[in-house]
Formats: C-alpha cells, structure tokens, sequence
C-alpha cells in the first residue's frame, strides 16, 4: 500500500517532468543550421548558426549595432546584430548566432555568443 | 629539462604505486588479511606522495619559467604575476588531469586512513577501487597527456594567458569545481567497497555520508565562484547561462543532494539501501560522463576545453565502471533487502523520497537538454535548446523542491499521525501573509507564487534554529536548518534577478543622463590611461555616488578588449554597468539594474557554513535510530 502510494508518487513526477521537457523543447528548441543550409531551404523559425568573423565589421547607430559577414566552410552571409557584444568579439573569432534571415536577405541575430577562447590559452 | 624527468619519474612511480596498491588490497580483502591490508594502504599513501611530488614538479617549473616544457609554454609567460603562474597549472589538459589525480588520491588517502574502524575488508576494498581510479588517471598522465612533454627548441617566452581569465575568480574558481568532480569518487569508492564485503551497516553510511559531504560542498563552492567570477567579469549582467559545461557541473551535484537526504532513512530506519547506492553511484558517474562530453569535443559550449585524444579514455572508463557497478548491485542485491518496509507514504521517509524524485527528474530534464543536439543528430537535424528550455523546465521542479523544504521537516518519521497537517500552520501561516503582503504590494505572475513558497520554506527553517536545551549535541539538525535556509536565501536571489531584472542600452552625450529602474546615471567624465595595456573609461556619476566602467585592450592579443564591469551592490539590488562603447564625445554604455543578486552569494556562503556547523568535531552523533514513534511536530 505505502509502496503503491510512493510509486505513484514517483509516477506522477516522472509525468510531470516529461510533460514539462516536451512542453518546454517543442516551444522553443531551435535548429543548427550550417550557413549554406540557411541559403538552400529556408526554415520558419529561429535557428542557431555557427559562423567565423569576417574583417568587415561595421559598427552602426553609436556602437548599439554591428554588421558582418559570417563564413563558414565556403559559404557566407552577412548577419546584422543590435545589442551587446561580447568582450572577444573581433575578426576572425567563431560566434553562435540565434535569429532569422530577413527579406532583405540579412540575417538578423536576436543573439550572439562568442566561443571562449580556449581555457588559459591564448591565441594571438 | 631535470625538472621534467623528475616529474616524469614521479608519475611512472605513482602509476606502479596505484597499481601494487589496488592488486595488494583486493587480495588483502578476499582474505580478510589486515598486513596484506596494511601495505595496500601504504602503497596508496606513497602513491599520493609520488602525485604531490610530480605535482611540486609541474609548479616549480612555471614559476621558474622552463619553457622546454610544452606545458609551460603552453600555458604562461613572463608577464604574468606569480598567483596566475601558479594557477596556470590547472590552466590546460594535462594539468588540470595532475591536479585531478592530485585530489583524488589525497583526499582518498585521508578517506582511507580515517576509516580504520570500519574493518578491514570494506577498508581494504575502498583502497582497491581508489587506487584502481588513481591508477588509471595516472596511466593517461604517462602515455597519453603528459605534462611533462619537452619541446625540441625552448622558446625565450610562453604564449601566456587569455586576458579574460587573467583574474581573481579565475584562481579560485577552477580548483574547487576540479576538486568537486573528482572527490565524488570517494563515496562510489565506500559505497562499492561496502558492497564488495557484503556490509550493510551504519558504519559504512557514517563513513560515504561525509564524505559526499566534503564532495558536495567542494562542488558548492566550485559552482557559487564559476557564477560569481561569470558575473563580474564577463559583463552580461547574468550569472548562469545553462551551457553544457554548467549543467554537467551541476548533475553530480543534484544526484548527491538527493544521496545526503535519503542517506539519513537509511542511517536512522535501514530502508532505501540499493536507492542510495545507485545515487553515490550516479553521480559520480554523472561527473566522469560530464568530463567525457566536455573535453571530448562532443558538445558546442561557449567554454572551449581545449579537445584532446583523452575522449576515449573517458568514454573506456565509463563503460567500465558502469559495468562494475551495475555488476557488483546486481550480484550483492540479495543484501540490500530493507530490514523493515516504508510505513507510510505522509512521513519523513515519504518526504525524502519525494524530494529524491523531483532531483532525479531535474537531473533528467538538464541531461536531456545537453544532449539533444547529439540526440536529435543521430535522427536527423541537429537540434539545439535555449535557457528559455531550462528555465520552463526547472523552474516548477525547483519551486516543487522548496514547498517541500517548507514542509517535509515538519512530518514526522514513520507515519504522521491524523493531525499532522496542524504541524503546517507555521509555515501556512507564513505564507498566507506574504501572499497578502506580496499582492497588496503590487506583485503579480509567477514571482508571486514563488515568493509565497520561499516565505513558507524561510518560517520553516528559522523554526528549526530555535534554541533547546543539549545545542552541540543537536548540531547535525541545526546544521541541517542553516543550510536550508541558505538555500532559501540562494533562492530568494535567483528569483529576485529572474523577475526583476531591468537592461537597458543607450548612448549618451557627455552631461546626459539615463533613468534605469529608479536610479539616474549621469555621464560625467571620459578618460584613457595608456600603457602595455591600454583603457579607456568613464565615469557615471548616480547621486553622491560614481561608477567607473572601463574596456581594457590586449594589443598582443589582436586588440582584444576586456570589460571592466561597474557593479554598485546593496543588499536589494546590484546597479552594473557595461562600457560598450566609448569616445570623448559619447558612451554607450548597458545598465543593468539585478535585484537580490547579493543574496546569491550570502545564501551559498550560509548553506555551506551549515554543512561545517553540522559536521565538525568528532564524527557528529548520528541521530538515534527511530524506533518508537515520534510525536507531531517532530524537528
């Protein structure tokens, strides 16, 4: 009887995290996309793009806005992001963005991560 | 280059060591022979020595600047102050897999020859499996990552360290977390050992208990300095960010939050015996997985680990010792019967129990999210979850974890009796008068039910503080109380950051001003102070009071720039600003206005306190077991 209880108990949790895993994923698990899988099928929906800093970055609106161009084996797109940047963000680093391609064929970031460099490690 | 042979011979020692150990003592405890027993121990002890020794070597030659070393050179250079030299040994692969090795067989060793009284053969077997990991550690120091690997032409300089780690945080923050992941493999080394000589007793408990204590807190404080350091230096206004290498830090840690509450079913009613071991086991598997996915390369993490051929080694040593564990349960099994079944499901035992299915659940749920993108990759496109994934996901868990906090301590073992719910009034009452207080002053949303629950978890534990008579002697329920209540205040600025925190990004004009959620800052002064390392800074000032936010460039590193985050802290709310973007005649600046981030690092230094409190001394006197029924409350 208690065993029953407590084994429902876990049961109910069990339901409860994996209703909540599968809410919480569907809602806003989002694709990696390479940058000429961006070009080729275009997705509704965020996805996750991971790129190499171009030299062309262009600082607009005061510093509140940067433009670049990602490239990532071979292929390349120009990604408009407003926000924050991150300490290492420079040329030639790998960033994470988050956002969607627009009509204007930019793609515009909602969010961008550096990579760390590697731990302790510099890299000139 | 007598340095690194010295290094080189010490670890090949410490391998012959660790292994003449783990043979001896198996031996020893098959035959129940405490000499056989006694020289495995030692081979143990010497063995450690050796590690400190290769140890002492690695540091030497940083601070003595022997590039021959690749390590070295890898890892330092002249310019840097000798408290980075000397972190720079746990700075790279190799080193951070010496300093591994280093803990483990120290802490081992005193784990080892603290648990004299509990017989020779779960002795003897702990040392088995202790010294069969620091043998295997070992093994990859000396064939596959050395540091002790020679360069064949000695560069004048090292390649120095990332201006982002060249930090305070940075000193501190490493050894813990390194020191936390490896000292989980001491309760597996007692709970297997146990197993291994058949003994189910409370001895054995006492023993892996505190130990996973010691295991436990070194991962709190590893966790609390990797969120401080994240937050005061990388300028983001946030201190968690749910990366792969956070959230494997964290899945030992929930897996032995479980372990050290049920431990206590087990230590006062015999019951959950095959539970517990499967959490000691768990977690510490959880933290060889963990340190498989992130130094494999497995995983894109904005923490790069340098990716190395250690994966595999990793991977091999998994699959081994889930093998063994697995192994061992299976056929010790009969042993872990419980001498008496669960009374009842509303009852002390119940609430553990609950509260182990809620972490197992959240350690389900994390895992889940690391993993997808290798998951969803094997199936087809490579899908990838956010913070807002974790959040969505862990936010009920941990808000279920805290009513519990508010009322398992008040059940009573075994079974409550028909009124037990009278036993809630305190913590009831405590609630219904933040709800009033909360919704009369405006709150809404989620931040009302959850500071509703924190007001019911806080009374219960402020409760459990109060005074009676034979204090000392009840040190291990005060500690108890204390540590809850630093998770309520850890809690309370969690939630107090997560709700209210207010960004915002402008660009100001010397003499202007910008209101950020009450405060007016005003862009008073521009400056730049040249020098090796250059930087550029500006001065807000915010009433009587002025900020300095700066970005300092490393022309050596391709101009990198670092931010010098201005934090002004008061116990309600850290104002932090983030210089962006700087000339004489503008500032961009981010001001982030972070209610009850201070509570953060209050409630991680008070919950770690209560775990000292609660166990120093002497072996603190476990709690009697339960036999006759205890009246309602009991606390």
């Amino acid at each position: 009887m208690t065993w029953m209880r407590i084994g429902g108990a876990g049961a109910v949790v069990a339901a409860c995290v994996t209703y909540l895993v599968w809410s919480a994923a569907s809602g806003s698990a989002e694709y990696y996309r390479t940058i000429s899988e961006v070009h080729a099928q275009p997705v509704s929906g965020d996805v996750r793009v991971l790129g190499v800093v171009q030299d062309d970055v262009q600082r607009l609106d005061g510093g509140q806005e940067v433009r670049f161009t990602a490239a990532d084996s071979g292929a390349s797109m120009t990604v408009d992001y407003r926000g924050t940047l991150p300490d290492i963000f420079k040329p030639g680093i790998q960033v994470v963005v988050e956002g969607r391609t627009g009509g204007d064929g930019v793609f515009h970031a909602r969010t961008l991560l550096a990579k760390c460099p590697s731990r302790f490690t510099a890299k000139a | 280059m007598i340095t690194a042979s010295a290094g080189g011979a010490a670890l090949l020692a410490g391998l012959a060591l660790a292994g003449f150990s783990a043979v001896l003592s198996a031996w020893a405890g098959v035959r129940r022979d405490a000499v056989t027993a006694r020289v495995g121990r030692r081979a143990l002890y010497a063995g450690a020595g050796a590690v400190v020794l290769a140890s002492a070597a690695l540091e030497w030659a940083l601070l003595d600047h022997q590039f021959e070393l690749a390590y070295v050179t890898e890892h330092s250079d002249r310019s840097l102050p000798w408290p980075l030299l000397a972190s720079s040994f746990y700075g790279g692969q190799q080193g951070s897999l010496l300093y591994w090795t280093l803990v483990l067989t120290v802490l081992g060793s005193a784990a080892v020859a603290a648990a004299g009284r509990s017989g020779v053969r779960l002795q003897a077997y702990a040392t088995t499996v202790l010294a069969a990991l620091a043998a295997f550690f070992l093994a990859v120091l000396v064939f596959v990552a050395s540091p002790f690997d020679l360069l064949e032409v000695t560069p004048s300089d090292g390649l120095g360290l990332n201006p982002i780690l060249r930090d305070g945080g940075m000193l501190i923050h490493p050894p813990f977390l390194l020191a936390g992941f490896s000292s989980f493999a001491i309760p597996f080394a007692f709970a297997m050992a146990s197993l291994l000589a058949g003994r189910q007793d409370p001895g054995w408990i006492a023993q892996t208990r505190r130990v996973a204590l010691v295991a436990w807190s070194l991962q709190t404080v590893g966790l609390t300095l990797g969120m401080w350091w994240a937050y005061h230096v990388l300028g983001w206004g946030g201190y968690w960010g749910w990366d792969p290498v956070e959230n494997v830090a964290l899945l030992p840690w929930l897996a032995t939050t479980a372990y050290i509450h049920t431990a206590q079913v087990q230590e006062r009613r015999g019951q959950l015996k095959a539970w517990n071991l499967g959490l000691v086991v768990g977690a510490f598997l959880l933290a060889i997985f963990g340190t498989f996915l992130v130094r494999s390369g497995a995983l894109v993490s904005v923490h790069t680990f340098a990716v190395s051929d250690i994966g595999p080694w990793f991977f091999a040593l998994l699959a081994v010792l889930l093998a063994f564990s697995l192994g061992v349960l299976a056929w010790r099994s009969s042993s872990l019967r419980s001498a008496r079944p669960l009374e009842s499901a509303v009852s002390r035992e119940g609430a553990f129990l609950l509260q182990n299915f809620l972490l197992i659940g959240l350690v389900a749920a994390v895992l889940w999210g690391t993993l997808l993108p290798l998951l969803s990759g094997m199936v087809g496109a490579r899908r990838v979850v956010g913070p807002s994934y974790y959040e969505r996901v862990s936010g009920p868990l941990f808000l279920a974890l805290l009513l519990l906090l508010a009322a398992g301590p008040l059940l009573p073992w075994r079974r409550a009796g028909r009124g037990w719910w009278r036993a809630m009034a305190w913590p009831a009452g405590a609630a219904t008068a933040a709800l009033l207080l909360l919704a009369v002053g405006g709150v809404r949303g989620a931040a009302l039910p959850v500071f509703t629950v924190l007001a019911a978890a806080a009374a219960t534990s402020v409760r459990g503080l109060r005074p009676v008579a034979h204090a000392w002697r009840s040190r291990r329920v005060y500690g108890a109380y204390l540590a809850h209540l630093g998770v309520v205040v850890l809690a309370v600025g969690i939630a107090g950051s997560h709700f209210w925190q207010t960004e915002r990004t402008v660009t100001l004009a010397p003499g202007q001003s910008v209101a950020v959620a009450g405060h007016t800052l005003t862009f008073s002064a521009y400056g730049e102070r040249p020098g090796a390392v250059g930087e550029q800074f500006v001065t807000l000032s915010m009433g009587d009071e002025s900020l300095q936010a700066a970005r300092a460039f490393y022309p050596g590193l391709g101009g990198q720039a670092v931010s010098r985050v201005a934090i002004r802290s008061t116990a309600l709310e850290d104002v932090y600003v983030v210089l962006d973007d700087a000339a004489p005649d503008h500032a961009t600046v981010t001001v982030f206005v972070n209610p009850l981030v201070t509570w953060i690092w209050a409630g991680a230094a008070i919950l770690v306190l209560g775990i000292l409190l609660g166990n120093l001394g002497s072996v603190a006197p476990s709690p009697v077991p339960v036999r006759a029924r205890v009246a309602v409350p009991a606390t």
